[in-house]
């Protein structure tokens, strides 16, 4: 299986006044293709650290991270935003649509801020696979919660990253919505190839996880399935 | 270009009410413009009219044509690159002796007194003889014709209007031309007049005979700002038309910042999906430009359409210069306002948007 995403030996400082913190104890991880990876932990343990240098948005203080085989946390602040662009898809707690597009216009944004064609039967495709069909002319205030977590799916994977970051995607959601994204989040990630990394607090959910990981107090340790 | 035109139409009502301002602040500040050039122009038609470079005064006159007394030496003391000619000028009050309310036809104007050949004559198809003279235009509103005659205040003399000129108002009253003779019989009340004048009018540049120690040239411009309350009044219009642009660009500015500042989380989650700040940035500035665009083009076609209604009541002109720098002063200040928002948008940070 293809390596999609790494972390070498990565670890995080903070500065709190005089005191320096690790956030994040030397990790070391990979997500294969194909692959629906859980971190769990409680708040302040440093998921969201991990998560966040993970995708480029803050640098490591040690180690790297590699995107593709391709070094990604070395590069600057403005090449890592244009990979994100391409190579990584967000569907996050508030989700990631924007308030003043249609279903339809959020995909549409990618091709216009990147200047490509539309992906018709693409975008099509993907409406169907995640029953948002009917909501694609609608704006997202007027969508209920699953409804737009389905959309947010859509928009992370219309643009084909090969790396999708889901942050508590179902943290809104009653336990039968919240099955039923995270079902289609572990069917897409195994048809398509990607590697999704997904942060819960939801437990129920670790059952569709090819693996689940713990961080606690900033060490990252694989939990073993039941 | 497709986010700023997408929240446009998203959020009708929020950019309606914005546009709103900046319709009546645009109007105002068009308007204010037009007016302010129409009461200039009223106030230097007549001297546009000359094409002069230069006028000739005495010293002594402090600044007043008026007050200015010359006589054929001085004329004869002046040479001149192009050419000049002489001007006697004086405010009268004319009436006219067949209206039923003679005194309710009392009208303030000027009396200019020039050569027949002289190059500021403005009707050059008539001859200036006698009590014949020509009239500002804006004495045919007031129903006089050609031919017609009108009396002076505090004489029994009258005089035949015998033609009209266009655009000739001397501080914003109508200047009627008469020969130099008949001027000068008007100015000293007598039949037989000195042959004394205000000034001399010059195209071209003029050098004074050194041995003429009373005369002082002065360029047009400067002469125009001498005219009493000119400059104040130019300068008082001018003061409120930079604070009104200054003002729309701070209200505009606020604005779009606080619709940026609500947008926020929004474009943490695009920055940390990597749009680039460039892009946000752009949208921001180009949605303030597209506000201010529809804004000033309806200001604009409201001062046009109370140009055309109320033109013939206020002393309302059209600048298109005035107008190019006052849109462009609008667009610019707009543009700083928004860069303002811009520095918002780049100080986002895109972490806030995972939260953990």
């Amino acid at each position: 299986m293809k390596p999609l995403i790494e972390m070498i030996g990565v670890t995080k400082d903070f500065l709190q006044g005089d005191n320096i913190i690790r956030a994040l104890k030397e990790t070391n991880f990979t997500a294969y293709e194909g692959e629906l990876i859980a971190i769990i932990g409680p708040s302040g343990s440093g998921k969201s650290t991990f998560l966040t240098i993970l995708g480029g948005l803050q640098k490591p203080t040690t180690g790297r991270v590699l995107l593709n085989g391709k070094p990604f946390s070395e590069l600057d602040v403005k090449e890592k935003s244009k990979i994100r662009l391409d190579n990584i898809g967000f569907i996050l707690q508030a989700s990631n649509l924007i308030p003043f597009l249609t279903i339809k216009e959020q995909m549409v944004l990618y091709n216009k801020i990147t200047k490509t064609k539309v992906n018709q039967s693409w975008m099509n495709e993907l409406f169907l696979k995640l029953d948002v069909e009917k909501l694609k002319n609608k704006y997202p205030n007027s969508l209920s919660g699953g409804e737009r977590q389905r959309a947010a799916i859509a928009k992370a994977l219309y643009h084909q990253p090969s790396v999708i970051f889901a942050d508590e995607p179902t943290a809104s959601l009653d336990t039968k919505k919240a099955y039923e994204v995270v079902k289609l989040l572990a069917k897409e990630t195994k048809e398509q190839k990607k590697a999704t990394i997904m942060v819960t607090h939801d437990e129920r959910m670790l059952e569709f996880c090819d693996r689940v990981y713990v961080i606690t107090d900033g060490i990252l340790t694989e939990r073993p399935k039941v | 270009m497709f986010l700023a035109l997408k929240e446009l139409k998203y959020s009708k009502l929020k950019f309606a009410l914005i546009i709103v301002v900046i319709v009546l602040v645009s109007y105002l500040v068009y308007f204010l413009t037009s007016l302010a050039y129409g009461l200039a122009s009223s106030y230097t038609n007549a001297i546009e009219k000359w094409g002069s470079d230069e006028i000739i005064m005495t010293i002594d006159a402090n600044d007043s044509i008026m007050m200015s007394f010359m006589d054929q030496d001085d004329y004869d003391s002046v040479t001149t690159t192009g050419s000049k000619t002489k001007l006697g000028l004086f405010p009268a009050v004319i009436n006219n002796p067949t209206a039923d309310d003679i005194l309710g036809s009392r009208i303030d104007v000027f009396f200019f007194g020039i050569d027949d050949d002289s190059f500021i004559k403005p009707n050059q198809s008539v001859t200036l003889t006698g009590n014949k003279v020509i009239a500002d235009d804006s004495l045919q509103k007031e129903g006089y014709k050609v031919g017609d005659i009108f009396g002076i205040s505090g004489s029994t003399q009258t005089y035949e209007i015998i033609g009209f000129s266009k655009k000739t108002t001397y501080q914003t009253a109508p200047v009627i031309y008469m020969s130099l003779e008949s001027w000068q019989q008007y100015r000293y009340n007598t039949q037989t007049p000195p042959d004394l004048y205000s000034g001399i009018i010059v195209r071209g540049e003029s050098t004074i005979d050194s041995s003429n120690k009373s005369l002082l040239i002065y360029k047009t411009d400067d002469y125009i700002s001498t005219l009493p309350g000119y400059t104040a009044q130019v300068l008082t219009f001018t003061t409120m038309i930079v604070f009104l642009i200054i003002i729309v660009a701070f209200v505009l500015g606020i604005f779009i910042y606080v619709l940026t500042i609500q947008k926020t989380s929004m474009f943490g989650v695009m920055k940390a999906q990597g749009i680039s700040n460039g892009y946000i940035g752009g949208s921001v500035v180009l949605q303030t430009f597209l506000l201010v665009l529809i804004g000033i083009i309806l200001g604009g076609i409201l001062t046009l359409l109370t140009g055309i209604f109320l033109g013939d009541v206020i002393p309302f002109a059209v600048n298109v210069l005035f107008y190019v720098v006052i849109t462009a002063a609008f667009f610019l200040f707009a543009f700083l306002g928004a860069l303002f928002s811009v520095s918002a948008v780049l100080k986002i940070d895109p972490l806030k948007a995972i939260g953990g």
